[in-house]
């Protein structure tokens, strides 16, 4: 059997299925078992469905004010978590007058008992209202219900749909109260539904042109959407929408505009990209740029689609020689180190092939916390003979795997990473990244110094007290001058 | 000579709150519960939705930079329809058989209590099923307890308030023989305050229980060959020994207003003497807290501890005329570390200008007022009160700087009023869990902070004003 009961899970043995161990001669369909529910008091990683919209979705419109639809907590919890970066800059030209508007601020209707009691609607008129005077450069209002609001039966469609009109402005409402659905994929999906539903065909752009793309799926974390413009810009290709990365409010209202789809988070967004596709017939591609050669491989298909070629190719072979010194550096330094992935979804079938192609790296455990079957397919497909992949580990299982496949490193989120560093493991962050952006060519490049730094760490050389000063001395890294001017050169 | 100015939000409309829900105070005061022999713990089980639990860990993650293990119910549709029974009796099993803690804390949430869950009645019979899988040992060393920490009720101070509550009233005996120590209720502080408290305590030879303590889970080693792991347990923390212990001392101080509920409840129920507050924070707060401990122990204050004093009076004689006098702060955040701040700003000769609490609490009000007395200039008290509403007020009177956690950095940025950080959250910048402001010790740091925070805002560019 490719399934793995883990010594800690004897109490829980239903999280077998959950725990797969790549064989190449298993049939396609095993796969581990995904997106159900937690098993209570398990010790999950996992988040709630409000996060998934809010914290995912919606959390990195630059424009757009957002009201959380409950008591104090979630609302203080929503702010600023993920770090989604904003520019002023609007498709007009013009300037948005709040800098950092989307990260600065989030606002909620502070629900008390009586509200629980006598229904919250009055509040989040009021709040909503409020919020629009407070701040009336908005472009929009987003609010959000939450588990309180979801089991009070508060119709916030019919508020919004209201002050809508009232406003002059797009006030909408996602419902997904933290405990719908299994984890925060749910949310990601209820945004993806909502949004489209509500504002894609309501606007149009101020000016097209034959090479409009809808780049969907890019958050902008860290500054990752910074690094992929460019490549369009110089082959010519316009971003019309970001879905939702440093993007405005209006431009989801116009992205069955765009010639093309393309899908980079395919967990999260490529619902609203096959919704389009059939209300619109806007066909979407799905597109991975972690790693220099899928980047450069997503670079060509978009440049065969779009008849530039030559355009793409030049990107490719200019970021390319940019980075080449600094990645046959790291790929000699990281080689052979064992690494673990665990990421919330995509991130793990990004990449684990360009750390093991790229950096020599060896690739032991993969584990994501809300990936689906289509997802966990394709992990399959990229991972090695015998790594374990892991559906919704928890922190014992966390414990195990670290015991058993002994990896070097683990890229996690900020949650994972301490426990990791109590038990020796460095541990790099890929949900929000250490210094990012990690996208792209040079991205990668920033991920493999992340790498770099955590494993060369001379603290891990010095973790116990020895009675008796060693005759070797401590193996500090030293860098050549070579090295040196490699790394200041970044 | 003073004058005060009193606000309340004048909007609904709750906008970057200073204040998050209660269970959030609950997991804070849960998670310093840990047994004595490094085997078996204390954790806490949060009764909802995942978020409710992975929003806490990642704020905790984030300020201490250690790990924060909280369990969840993962409450969901099917729970909302039919309530949680189910979800919060296998979870207590499942964190009793994987686990072995010491001591479980139900933390409830929105759903929980919206749904209308009998917690009690579930605990019992979770109790029941783990008596029949690990055995009826096993199973009564592990206690179960209930704390109600409705969301929407108040906030975390409350949750706070009720968690300890919760554990002095289901865990502690009743008295035995006196065990000649102080019950410390530290509230919502940071690793470095309960050190230094210990620290104070030590040197008059008391020692304390702390209900509860959270410096060492929350600052804890890295010292891989003294680990307990599988499950991992930080060391450290309030053994469950020293709070059924806590009838038996000699009195209880707590040090925050919002953690008065457990200290009243020892005193009712066990006769311990309660004390609540002032925050110890500079010198006539930190002097209180020693008369305090004085009185209810009849212990002596040793040399070096008012040589300690004498550091931090020598230190404001050398340094706040001449950098620190006139000029005004801002202050936000937990209500009794801003009257315990503000109260220590006066000490410096400055004016906490702007006061500001999410706690909608007369209690703050009436405190303000008293450290108002003391102050140069006039108060404004802002309470049930935001962020948002803190900028609004900054941006038409500024002041010089301002002290509260990181929330307020891009405050600090877009105003350029310099931030000093204090308090919790802090993640943006490092260290600040493991620094004391409390006690003399840490008002010299909290001193220096504010002063070097001045000196390199108003000073430095005029860079031969630090010549000499």
């Amino acid at each position: 059997m490719p399934y793995d009961l883990f010594e800690v899970d004897k109490a829980i043995p239903e999280r077998k299925k959950h725990i797969y161990i790549k064989k190449s001669d298993d049939p396609e369909a095993e796969i581990p078992s995904c997106n159900t529910k937690t098993i209570p008091g398990c010790m999950t990683e996992r988040g709630c469905a409000f996060a998934g919209v809010k914290g995912v979705i919606t959390g990195a419109v630059k424009d757009a004010a957002h009201v959380i639809h409950s008591p104090v907590g979630c609302t203080a919890y929503g702010y600023g978590t993920k770090r989604y970066p904003t520019t002023s800059s609007m498709p007009d030209g013009s300037e948005f007058p709040l800098e950092n508007f989307n990260l600065k601020y989030i606002m909620g209707t502070d629900l008390k008992e009586s509200d629980v009691v006598f229904g919250g609607m009055k509040k989040l008129r009021q709040s909503i209202l409020e919020a629009a005077k407070e701040f009336p450069e908005a472009n929009a209002i987003y609010a959000y219900a939450t588990c309180t609001t979801g089991l009070i039966g508060d119709d916030m469609d019919g508020v919004v749909k209201e002050l809508s009109e009232e406003l002059g402005k797009d006030v909408v409402a996602f419902n997904a109260p933290g405990f719908s659905g299994p984890t925060q994929s749910k949310g990601h999906h209820v945004g993806n539904h909502t949004l489209f539903q509500h504002l894609v065909g309501s606007k149009e752009p101020p000016q097209t042109t034959p090479y409009d793309v809808n780049l969907i799926g890019e958050y902008n974390i860290d500054g990752d959407l910074w690094i992929l413009k460019p490549y369009f810009e110089e082959m010519g290709i316009n971003i019309l929408s970001t879905f939702t990365g440093d993007c405005c409010h209006d431009e989801i209202c116009w992205m069955h505009r765009a010639k093309l789809s393309l899908v980079r988070c395919q967990r999260s967004a490529t619902y609203i990209a096959d919704l389009i596709e059939k209300e619109y017939g806007v066909p979407y591609m799905k597109v991975d740029f972690f790693g220099p050669r899928y980047c450069a491989e997503n670079l060509r298909a978009i440049g065969k689609y779009f008849g530039l070629e030559d355009k793409a190719e030049k990107v490719i072979q200019d970021r390319m020689a940019k980075i080449k010194p600094e990645l046959e550096f790291y790929k000699e330094k990281l080689q052979g180190k064992k690494v673990w992935v665990f990421s919330g979804g995509p991130k793990n079938w990004h990449l684990p092939r360009p750390l093991e192609e790229c950096l020599g790296m060896e690739v032991v455990a993969v584990s994501t916390m809300f990936e689906h079957e289509d997802g966990y397919e394709k992990i399959k497909q990229r991972a090695k003979e015998n790594t374990v992949i892991v559906d919704d580990p928890n922190s014992l299982e966390m414990e195990e795997i670290i015991e058993k496949y002994q990896p070097d490193i683990m890229l996690s989120g900020v949650k994972e990473k301490y426990l990791a560093h109590k038990l020796q493991l460095p541990c790099v962050l890929i949900h929000s990244y250490e210094n990012g952006p990690y996208i792209g060519f040079e991205g990668f490049i920033n991920l493999a110094k992340d790498i770099y730094a955590s494993i060369y760490n001379p603290v891990w050389n010095l973790v116990e007290f020895q009675d008796e000063v060693k005759e070797e001395p401590l193996e500090l890294k030293e860098l050549s001058a070579e090295e040196k001017s490699t790394l200041s050169a970044k | 000579m003073s004058e005060v100015k009193v606000t309340k939000r004048d909007r609904n409309v709750i906008i970057n709150p200073l204040v998050t829900c209660q269970p959030l105070g609950a997991m804070y005061a849960m998670y310093a519960m840990y047994a004595i022999s490094g085997i078996s713990h204390g954790l806490p089980l949060v009764h909802g939705s995942q978020g409710c639990s992975t929003f806490v860990r990642y704020g905790f993650s984030r300020h201490f930079r250690e790990p924060s293990e909280i369990a969840v119910t993962s409450l969901h549709e099917d729970a909302a329809v039919f309530g949680g029974r189910k979800n919060l009796i296998s979870g207590l099993g499942n964190l009793a058989a994987r686990f072995h803690p010491d001591l479980i804390g139900v933390v409830t949430t929105c759903s929980s209590e919206i749904i209308g869950d009998d917690v009690n009645g579930f605990i019992k019979t979770a109790q029941e099923e783990i008596k029949d899988k690990l055995g009826e040992k096993a199973a009564e060393k592990i206690k179960i307890v209930p704390i109600n920490t409705p969301s929407f009720v108040e906030h975390h101070f409350r949750g706070y308030d009720n968690a300890i509550k919760s554990l002095v009233d289901h865990v502690t005996l009743d008295p035995t023989n006196s065990n000649d120590k102080i019950n410390i209720i530290p509230g919502i502080v940071n690793p470095g305050d309960i050190r230094e408290i210990k620290h104070i305590m030590a040197m008059m030879g008391l020692e304390s229980i702390m209900l509860t303590d959270t410096s060492d889970p929350f600052d804890s080693p890295l010292r891989p060959g003294a680990t307990q792991v599988k499950p991992y347990y930080p060391k450290g923390g309030t053994t469950v020994q020293e709070l059924e212990d806590s009838s038996n001392s000699l009195g209880t101080i707590s040090l925050c207003h919002y953690g008065a509920q457990a200290a009243h409840s020892l005193e009712k129920k066990y006769n311990v003497p309660s004390v609540v507050g002032p925050f110890p924070i500079g010198l006539q707060n930190t002097d209180q807290f020693l008369r305090n401990l004085k009185n209810m122990t009849d212990s002596d204050i040793p040399d070096e501890l008012l040589d300690e004093r004498g550091l931090l009076v020598d230190s404001m004689a050398d340094i706040t005329s001449r950098y620190l006098f006139g000029k005004t702060a801002a202050i936000y955040g937990d209500p009794d570390m801003v009257t315990g701040i503000s109260r220590f700003i006066c000490e410096l000769g400055m004016t906490p200008q702007l006061v500001c609490t999410g706690v909608e609490n007369k209690e703050f009000v009436e405190e303000m007022k008293k450290v108002a007395q003391e102050a140069n200039g006039i108060v404004e008290i802002m309470y049930g009160q935001d962020l948002r509403a803190l900028e609004v007020q900054l941006q038409e009177e500024p002041v010089d700087v301002i002290i509260g956690h990181s929330d307020g950095r891009l405050i600090d940025r877009d105003l350029q009023i310099p931030l000093v950080r204090v308090g919790f959250p802090v993640y943006d910048w490092v260290g600040y869990h493991r620094v004391p402001i409390v006690g003399y010790r840490g008002g010299i740091n909290l001193l220096d902070r504010i002063t070097n925070t001045i000196l390199g805002e108003y000073y430095d560019p005029v860079h031969w004003k630090l010549q000499q």
